[in-house]
């Protein structure tokens, strides 16, 4: 209990150098939570993206009945599969001849029909990973009576590197920020503990032990990475009602963005956390 | 406190104790031997190693040579995270107070419980009771700038006995006072010595321990010169 009070007490007879600090704790951590909502989105995103994608499975030319209720049999048995529905060259004409609607003249210069009869297969909206798709595609593909699989795998390959990029980003500018906040625990707690040097000299003469002496700072420590993560949660709140909810009234295509609630309580705890390790750091070689 | 003898004949002793600094010799071979409550003087002039010898005592550093026995401690066998518990035995008085100036006189005294962990209740009750022994109760909730020298000298005389030590080490503690405020320290430490505290005090003021009957020695360029009694 003493050391809180010494703790708070420094706190607010240091107020301008601890607001300070609080404040750029803050700010980082904001931008640190910023990186994280837009790689959680990002991954939500592209987290149903396999269930928007229909994979079409071509059947070579005069595959027999009972050849195409093996490959029909085999497709629905895979477990990532939600629906396979068989659709017959006519009926693939027909639809073409109606998507073509007035340019459908183009198709009188077929004599026969052009098309194939095919699978059209559903993928699962969920747990479904795009390696599961690929590796579903590729057994399709080995298939005898399938000549060919069409899907967007360019789009699924390009948003993918877009994601993993993203991580890697989010991750690296995680690393930095997080150093960032520790730097500047470590910093204030330093200047902090120089500034009561002599008080020290006198605690170390009346008995006081090393933790007696240090808890005070972790305690101050924590203060500021807590109080920093309260202000990174508050621009957060502000980010969200300020910004974000206007840009998703007015631009409909952003309406999947959201920020998960369990940021804003992490944020001070995670505060916390580096302000105790900043200030951990700053003591834990001094010599007193 | 686990390891340390409770009942010793010698509260302080020191045998062919050495310490240099830079290739200065500050104390050179001293030995003394200062008895369970005794009250003895270490005198001789400005940089006879009278502050050496104390930061040698209190723990503040430790010797090139010799062995340092104090509240029936070894200083040698000490490690280090027992300095603190053994330092709670020693109770220090300095010419500079090194009072807290942002702390009232009460929770100058009462840091010396806290950090042993005693109860408030306790703390106020033991503060109370040594304010009273030097005269001062009416000062606590001062602060230390508010008071003359002689005051603030009472209350870290005050701060270094709450705590009950058994050993005492004023170094010069009477260097910046007037006659009266002398004479009123020097009352004080009498008091506390009857108590059964022994006590060791620095000074170059022959007033002090003249007509005392008490153990002086004589310190000069880091020789111990002589003893009497």
């Amino acid at each position: 209990m003493f050391s809180l009070r010494l703790a708070l007490q420094s706190v607010i007879k240091e107020k301008w150098m601890s607001l300070l600090s609080m404040l750029s704790i803050g700010v980082m951590l904001f931008i640190l939570v910023s990186v994280a909502v837009i790689v959680y989105n990002v991954e939500k995103l592209t987290a149903r993206l396999p269930e928007r994608l229909t994979v079409m499975v071509i059947l070579k030319d005069g595959v027999t009945s009972e050849e195409n209720k093996a490959v029909l049999a085999a497709i629905k048995a895979e477990p990532t599969v939600k629906v396979v529905t068989f659709v017959s060259k006519e009926k693939a004409l027909d639809e073409l001849r109606r998507s073509l609607k007035k340019d459908d003249f183009i198709l009188k210069g077929f004599a026969d029909n052009p098309l194939f009869d095919s699978f059209d297969v559903k993928i699962k909206s969920e747990g479904v990973r795009v390696e599961d798709v690929k590796r579903l595609i590729q057994k399709i593909k080995s298939m005898k009576a399938v000549d060919d699989v069409e899907y967007g795998e360019a789009l699924m390959d390009s948003v993918y590197a877009l994601k993993s990029g993203l991580r890697a980003l989010g991750l690296s500018i995680g690393i930095v920020f997080v150093c960032s906040v520790t730097f500047i625990c470590y910093t204030t707690v330093k200047i902090l503990f120089y500034r009561h040097k002599e008080e020290i000299e006198v605690y170390k003469l009346l008995g006081a032990t090393r933790w007696f002496v240090r808890a005070p700072f972790f305690i101050e420590g924590s203060i500021i990475g807590i109080f920093g993560g309260v202000m990174g949660s508050g621009m957060l709140m502000g980010f969200y009602y300020y910004f974000l909810r206007k840009l998703v009234a007015d631009i409909p295509m952003f309406a999947f963005m959201s920020i998960p609630v369990q940021f804003m309580y992490m944020l001070p705890a995670v505060g916390m956390l580096l302000g105790l390790g900043g200030s951990v750091l700053a003591l834990g070689r001094l010599k007193y | 406190m686990r390891g340390v003898p409770r009942v010793a004949r010698q509260m302080i002793e020191l045998e062919n104790v050495s310490k240099t600094y830079g290739g200065h010799a500050a104390l050179s071979n001293v030995s003394l031997k200062v008895e369970r409550g005794d009250m003895a003087f270490i005198t001789g002039p400005s940089g006879a190693g009278k502050t050496t010898l104390f930061k040698l005592l209190y723990l503040a550093e430790k010797p090139d040579e010799g062995t340092i026995t104090i509240a029936g401690c070894n200083a040698a066998d000490l490690k280090s995270s027992s300095i603190p518990l053994v330092r709670r035995n020693i109770g220090v008085v300095f010419q500079d107070f090194k009072l807290l100036n942002n702390k009232t006189v009460y929770d100058n005294i009462a840091l010396t419980l806290r950090i042993r962990g005693f109860m408030e209740r306790e703390i106020k009750e033991r503060v109370h009771s040594v304010l009273k022994m030097v005269n001062l109760r009416h000062k606590v909730d001062n602060y230390p700038l508010t008071l003359s020298g002689g005051e603030q000298q009472r209350i870290t005389i005050a701060r270094s006995i709450v705590g009950e030590p058994t050993v005492m080490l004023a170094d010069e503690p009477t260097g910046n006072l007037d006659e009266e405020n002398e004479k009123e320290i020097m009352r004080i430490f009498k008091q506390i010595n009857t108590k059964g505290t022994t006590i060791l005090i620095a000074t170059h003021n022959r007033a002090l321990y003249k007509n005392t009957a008490r153990k002086v020695f004589f310190l000069e360029g880091g020789i111990l010169k002589g003893e009497e009694e």
